[in-house]
């Protein structure tokens, strides 16, 4: 690597860092100085009122408060229902077959169509599309797929997955594209991902790059690149495990997580994760120190540190007592991404998803 | 392959800049106008790395909008530039925290603007996604990132421009730049 070329542009140019220069081009600025010359003297002015103005000023605002009560009045009687009307849509093309948009079918002659708010676009056994938004990502919709737009504002892009299969591209910021499921709410943090959702409402999210935060009732779970998460109905979402996890493992860690188990055969379960536990499941034993009792957090614990210590600052009495700080400063060692990134957006997603079964 | 500009960071250009930010503070628009040509790429890279790059644009003027109702009360002219990147990031700051109305119709694309983006599609969705990585590191590498490889500065500037010392910026490029290379690496393996 060319060190002095990244620094400043000197000595023999790094073959990969042109490439990126070039790519991001795009976005260097190029907007030229506002005529500040011409921008109002913006300190405040003090005004002297005297009685007469006083008395002009009462009337004004009368006048002016009636001007905007009927004005107020004729916007909201007349105004188009903003769920279905308002909103920019999201560019829905068809891939295979017929999706469709309410009554709206996508043929092959039809052209792209439109995914507005309260809108659903509905693909059958033989039917796939993809929609995409500008700034925001792509989403691949599989066969046999209900996904409706939910909300479209800035920084908040809203889809609810009822049933079926999409792929997400997301090149929006971290935490502004979400995902509602019948059992957990999706909340991208800057990544490509496969979700899925079966007739039941159980579903399952799979992250390729970035990842993404899984979250209901206040149960949540981080799913980075390379990991699974299965989500259940009035359950929410599950422990995640990476993909190569053995299949004693995935099977334990399920019936663990979704299973009618006796407390004993619980311990059994949690045994054989703590056993079969590999370094690269620590992402899975972090989330169960989380979820499992008072009684069995310590085994977790000392079976997570000998897999992954923890860094500075976090210790054995912290994370027992469930210290928040100390918990997310032991994810962010495992360097599938900043917690604080979750810690920041979360919040604004945190409300249940309308289609949440109970 | 098209070689992106750098600029070079003159050393007198900051006594200049001195000069610049008292004069622009005595009501000299003009001068400010000259800081804004100097600092604008600052400003926006830093947006760049926080906001949706749709809202950069207009944010980048509010941010100078603002600078200039407040610069009566800076105190040390030689902090301008630090002083401004904390105006930046908190105005980046309140764009999420305020409230969102809901977008309004945009215009349908004509059929010159449609091939256009079919041609330019795959450099964009490149540039979107290669963005995405840079925005999902760490915070002191995001910027000094975005500030290099998109707005053409060079470390030394970066470093004169935002009040940071040589050795912190050279130290956050090279390990944004390690963990970038990281990132686009996973991103190829798992494309392909």
């Amino acid at each position: 690597m060319n060190d002095d070329y990244l620094w400043d542009g000197s000595g023999e140019p790094d073959p990969e860092v042109q490439k990126l220069e070039t790519a991001l081009g795009r976005y260097r600025h190029n907007q030229p100085a506002p005529a500040f010359d011409r921008v109002a003297e913006l300190r405040p002015v003090k005004v002297r009122m005297r009685f007469f103005n006083l008395r002009f000023s009462f009337q004004l605002a009368a006048v002016a408060a009636t001007v905007v009560i009927a004005a107020t009045l004729f916007y909201f009687l007349r105004r188009p229902n903003p769920s279905l009307d308002s909103g920019q849509s999201w560019d829905v093309a068809r891939l295979e077959g017929t999706p469709r948009i309410g009554w709206h079918s996508l043929g092959e002659k039809s052209g792209p169509g439109k995914l507005g708010i309260g809108q659903t676009l509905v693909t059958d056994s033989s039917s796939r599309a993809s929609i995409t938004l500008d700034e925001t990502g792509s989403v691949e919709v599989d066969a046999g797929s209900r996904l409706r737009m939910v909300t479209n504002g800035p920084g908040r892009k809203r889809l609810s997955l009822e049933r079926g299969t999409i792929h997400a591209v997301i090149w929006a910021p971290p935490g502004e594209f979400v995902v509602d499921t019948p059992s957990a709410v999706a909340v991208d943090l800057g990544c490509v991902y496969t979700l899925h959702v079966d007739d039941s409402g159980a579903g399952l999210l799979r992250t390729t790059m970035g990842w993404v935060g899984f979250k209901l009732n206040g149960q949540e779970s981080f799913i980075p690149a390379g990991a699974i998460c299965q989500t259940r109905p009035k359950i929410g979402p599950g422990t995640p495990y990476m993909e190569d996890a053995p299949a004693s493992f995935r099977d334990a860690l399920s019936r663990f997580d979704f299973g009618s188990t006796t407390p004993a055969e619980r311990n059994a379960l949690l045994g054989i994760l703590l056993v079969d536990a590999r370094k690269n499941d620590a992402l899975t034993l972090w989330h169960l120190l989380s979820r499992v009792s008072d009684a069995d957090r310590p085994g977790v614990y000392d079976r997570l540190a000998s897999l992954a210590p923890p860094p500075a600052g976090v210790s054995r009495e912290g994370i027992l007592r469930l210290d928040r700080p100390m918990l997310d400063a032991w994810w962010s060692s495992f360097g599938f991404g900043d917690i604080n990134l979750w810690r920041t957006y979360e919040g604004d997603w945190s409300q249940r998803p309308p289609n949440a079964r109970d | 392959m098209e070689r992106q500009a750098v600029t070079v960071w003159p050393v007198a250009e900051s006594r200049e800049d001195d000069s610049l930010v008292s004069a622009a503070r005595d009501g000299d628009r003009a001068a400010f106008g000259r800081l804004y040509g100097r600092y604008a790429r600052m400003v926006h890279g830093i947006l760049l790395a926080r906001v949706p790059p749709r809202e950069v644009d207009d944010l980048v003027q509010e941010v100078f909008l603002l600078a200039l109702r407040r610069l009566h009360a800076l105190r040390d002219v030689s902090r301008f530039g630090a002083w401004l990147g904390t105006i930046t990031r908190n105005r980046a700051n309140d764009y999420f925290r305020k409230a969102i109305p809901v977008e309004e119709a945009t215009e349908p694309v004509s059929e010159n603007q449609a091939e256009s983006r079919t041609t330019n599609h795959a450099a964009e969705l490149e540039a979107n996604v290669i963005l995405a990585l840079v925005r999902v590191l760490p915070e002191p590498h995001r910027e000094p990132l975005i500030l290099r490889l998109v707005e053409g500065m060079t470390g030394p500037e970066i470093a004169e421009r935002t009040g940071l010392t040589h050795g912190s910026v050279r130290v956050n490029l090279y390990r944004g730049m390690q963990l970038l290379r990281g990132k686009l690496a996973e991103t190829a393996r798992s494309a392909s």
